[in-house]
């Protein structure tokens, strides 16, 4: 292509090129580190961000609700700790296990999965769920059973039997996570708006015209599922290095629940929806739960409320708002050229 | 890879032979056999019932025949899932319009003309604006549609007449040798039927049109061969001329009686 | 192993899957009418048994209590079909399941507030209490009990929707709703009775089922996992389907259990992933809705 900086650039700025989600989550995760109460609040967010990534790939994108997503959660984490215990594996290669073997159970479990429609696809990523819970009390003697393993050392990075760089809980885990974020966020927000990712919503929409144009639907459900697991698993993996051990907490179907609530709560209809999920979940967590032990009421409403009202979730709520606040503006000016018609312009790269 | 690759350029693009449908103890097709030559503008008519739907559902792959045999370029096809068809060369559009709503009209078109190109919907690493290759087949497309001037509008938002093009836009994005279209005149209105013509027979002889419709009128003036189907079977088949002649099909249409 | 107490196991599973199948009717009876996914449905259940603990703590009898609280859940179930759940009738089903997922926080939170977090369970009457013997072996008579209820609830559902005028309209209204309408079906009364049914039925399982166990609020999701398991296996808006599912899956529990314990509450699972293997959309699946 041209050589052209200018045309480069706008390249990278514009829809579908990697500056904008760089930006957009570089500023987030800054943000995050400035503003929230304790690094391991913003951790906590981050790591339940990735997660919600994950789902949304399949829920936002796909239009695959899986609520199995703990079955990659939990075993992205007790990869981490088995590599990390018996091998002395670093978490930059703990990162890989985990991601290649939690892609390797998506496509196994999607295999099942992906024939079916609609509740019967949720029922079995729902059962595989329970399987798995229920196979890491059979598998005792690697998953520690009720126990779990503890013991994890710290995350460090490195290679040929040197680590360069290591990261406790705390600032330096928080630094190192919001890195990962940001390059996943990057990573997947190019997924999205890749050929690849147009396919998905063409399937989301309207199944039979996709497959009468050429796509294997299955081909890329599995795909999509098989990419979503290893999100989910990078991000199990990244919870048992950060909190040093890895119970069975996380591969319960409780945890596909929340994760799928995250997911809803921050908006299904962009990658960033998942980000402000993590955090007002975490933050109501955090803090409402002490206040007030009936919290979760307000979780339901506020997924009523989605569900019926406001589809986009909080990102959608928040998009609306600032799209108001330009309208506002605009008729303010003397220019009457603002058109109705300026929302529904749909940005293909989301 | 695209989709006109063939080598072996068969006299007769689409052939049937004894198609059977049972549903239950329903025959909805009954030995129906049928040639498309290639090139050619062939349509599928009939009465309300007569089967026309099941046979054009056979025909793309939503369903299999109970027995008989459906040919694409000599080669059976009737086993063949329905999203392999648009890679032999074969494209169908939908009676009822399924383009995506929310999507520009010339996304809609470059998804279509993506799905044949291999390498383009296989990627991961790139925005899909990115590839060239579907995009130009889009502009050539829209261009020959009469959709260009529409190309950034929501496909919802099209009238119903630009609606039914982009069905068959999104048809010819996977450069296909052979057109299958469900109704297309479906629902037009007196002003965009005239247009809908010109278009249909601007597609041949480049390609095969294979339509099922209930226009006929229309059908009669653009169609080179015609295909009568009555209660699952053929009833006759011929020129345009030949058919609206024939006495059996008015008798099919309009009941017996009136002829 | 005898074949006595292989017997007695075989009884043991028919009795777990009558009572599973009471668990599940209520759902695929709402599904089967309108397609609608309820994901709250377990919390019902669970209503159903704390409200009985706390009729029987405040000295009503067990066999009015059986009546009542049913009538309650089922009463604020038709109250609520036109408030909320009509809302969702179009959603996706996607967005029907994580709707319900909130609907059962939010149920979840207020009996917790009112109940608290503890388990609670109650006792049968004395008139049920003891074995009963069958000759080949000797059986608790509330369980005896609870299967009968259920057959009864079981016979009384089918001739409700097979010969009832009600049973017409439900039938009618699932096949084509508009049509229904149009011929003067009050399509909208029939919705929320029927939801009010199927929750009802929720309900009464959980007063039925508290003797036998603790029941806290936060039992419903294994509830629900359960109901779920059985109208997917018997496939989704099934009469039918809910009734051998649940006895298929009933026996294959118990069995298990009996062989191998640990696998008991997994079993229901991997059954699930098999019979859905075999048949995409379950036993009776897509035959049609509420038959």
């Amino acid at each position: 292509m041209s050589a052209n900086p200018v045309r480069a650039l706008s390249r990278l700025t514009g829809a579908g090129g990697l500056g904008r989600p760089a930006l957009l989550s570089a500023v987030s995760v800054i943000l995050l580190g400035l503003l929230a109460p304790s690094w391991s609040v913003a951790t906590l967010i981050l790591i339940y961000a990735m997660a919600a990534l994950g789902c949304n790939l399949l829920l936002g994108y796909t239009g695959l609700l899986s609520v199995g997503q703990s079955v990659y959660f939990g075993l992205g984490g007790y990869l981490a700790a088995i590599t990390a215990t018996r091998w002395g594996l670093q978490l930059s290669s703990a990162l890989i296990v985990s991601a290649v073997l939690c892609a390797v159970v998506a496509a196994f479990i999607g295999a099942f999965a992906i024939r079916r429609l609609g509740i019967y696809f949720v029922m079995i990523t729902f059962a595989f769920a329970e399987t798995a819970h229920f196979l890491a009390f059979v598998f005792q003697d690697y998953t520690g059973g009720e126990n779990g393993l503890g013991g994890v050392p710290a995350a460090s990075f490195g290679g040929f039997g040197q680590s360069f760089f290591i990261a406790k809980p705390g600032p330096t885990f928080f630094y190192m996570a919001a890195v990962l974020f940001v390059l996943l966020f990057v990573v997947l927000q190019r997924f999205v708006d890749s050929p690849v990712g147009a396919v998905l919503v063409a399937i989301r929409e309207n199944e039979s015209r996709a497959e009468a144009m050429g796509y294997s639907i299955k081909a890329y459900k599995l795909l999509v599922f098989m990419v979503s697991g290893a999100v989910t698993g990078i991000a199990g993996c990244l919870y048992v290095f950060f909190v040093g051990s890895a119970s069975v907490a996380a591969i319960e179907s409780d945890m596909a629940i929340t994760i799928v609530i995250i997911t809803v709560l921050g908006g299904i209809r962009s990658l960033y929806g998942s980000f402000l999920g993590a955090v007002v979940y975490v933050a109501l967590d955090t803090y409402l739960s002490d206040l007030w032990p009936y919290w979760q009421m307000l979780l339901g409403i506020a997924l009523i409320g989605i569900v019926l009202f406001f589809k986009g979730g909080i990102h959608g709520v928040v998009l609306a708002f600032f799209n108001l606040v330009r309208h506002l503006l605009s008729r303010r000016s003397s220019d009457p050229a603002d058109h109705p018609n300026e929302g529904a312009s749909v940005d293909v790269s989301r | 890879m695209s989709a006109v690759d063939v080598t072996y350029e068969a006299p007769v693009i689409l052939a049937a032979e004894s198609l059977s449908k049972w549903f239950g103890s329903f025959g909805a097709l009954d030995s129906v056999d049928l040639s498309v030559t290639r090139g050619s503008l062939h349509a599928v008519i009939g009465p309300n019932g007569a089967g026309k739907t099941t046979l054009f559902n056979v025909l793309t792959g939503q369903l299999r025949p109970s027995s008989g045999r459906v040919l694409f370029n000599g080669e059976p096809i009737e086993k063949l899932p329905v999203h392999r068809r648009a890679h032999l060369g074969m494209a169908r559009s939908f009676q009822i319009t399924s383009a995506y709503p929310e999507l520009p009209v010339r996304e809609n078109v470059r998804l279509a003309a993506q799905a044949v190109d291999c390498k383009v919907r296989r990627s991961v690493l790139r925005a899909a604006g990115h590839y060239e290759e579907p995009l130009a087949v889009t502009r050539d497309v829209l261009q020959k549609s009469g959709l260009s001037g529409f190309a950034e509008t929501q496909a919802g938002n099209l009238s119903h007449g630009l609606s039914r093009r982009l069905e068959i836009a999104m048809a010819l994005a996977s450069r296909p040798q052979l057109l299958l279209l469900d109704e297309p005149l479906s629902g037009m209105g007196v002003d965009d039927i005239a247009g809908m013509e010109k278009f249909l027979r601007s597609l041949v002889p480049e390609h095969t049109v294979l339509l099922v419709e209930h226009n006929m009128p229309v059908t009669l003036a653009i169609a080179d061969r015609i295909t009568v189907l009555e209660s699952g079977k053929v009833l006759t088949e011929g020129s345009p001329r030949e058919v609206a002649d024939n006495a059996q099909v008015r008798e099919a249409y309009l009941g017996r009686g009136h002829v | 192993m005898s074949s006595d107490l292989l017997l007695a196991q075989l009884i043991n599973g028919v009795g777990t899957g009558l009572i599973y199948f009471l668990l599940a009717v209520g759902l695929t009876l709402i599904f089967g009418v309108r397609d609608f996914v309820n994901f709250a449905h377990g919390a019902f259940f669970v209503l159903g048994a704390l409200l009985s603990w706390t009729l029987l703590e405040h000295g009503m009898s067990f066999w009015i209590a059986l009546v009542v609280a049913p009538l309650v859940i089922g009463l604020a179930g038709f109250v609520m079909e036109p408030l909320l759940i009509r809302r969702f009738y179009n959603v996706d089903p996607a967005f029907q399941i994580v709707g319900t997922i909130g609907l059962t926080l939010v149920i979840q939170e207020v009996a917790t507030m009112i109940w608290g977090p503890a388990n609670r369970s109650t006792q049968p009457p004395k008139s049920l209490q003891g074995l009963v013997d069958l000759g080949v072996v000797s059986y608790p008579t509330y369980r005896l009990f609870i299967m009968g209820v259920a057959v009864v609830v079981g016979i009384a559902l089918w001739w409700l929707i097979e010969r009832s005028r009600f049973g017409a309209s439900l039938r009618a209204g699932a096949e084509d709703r508009d049509m229904a309408s149009c011929l003067g079906v009050n399509t909208g009364m029939l919705f929320a009775i029927t939801f009010a049914i199927g929750v009802g039925l929720a309900a009464l399982g959980g007063v039925l089922a508290a003797p036998t166990r603790g029941l806290n609020t936060g039992s419903s999701s294994e509830v629900l996992g359960i109901a779920f398991v059985i109208i997917v296996v018997g496939g989704m808006g099934s009469f039918l389907g809910a009734f051998v599912g649940a006895l298929v899956i009933g026996v294959a529990q118990s069995l298990t259990i009996t062989f191998a314990p640990a696998y008991g509450s997994v079993v229901i699972y991997i059954a699930m992933i098999v019979v859905l293997l075999v048949k995409s959309d379950g036993l009776f699946g897509k035959v049609t809705r509420v038959r």
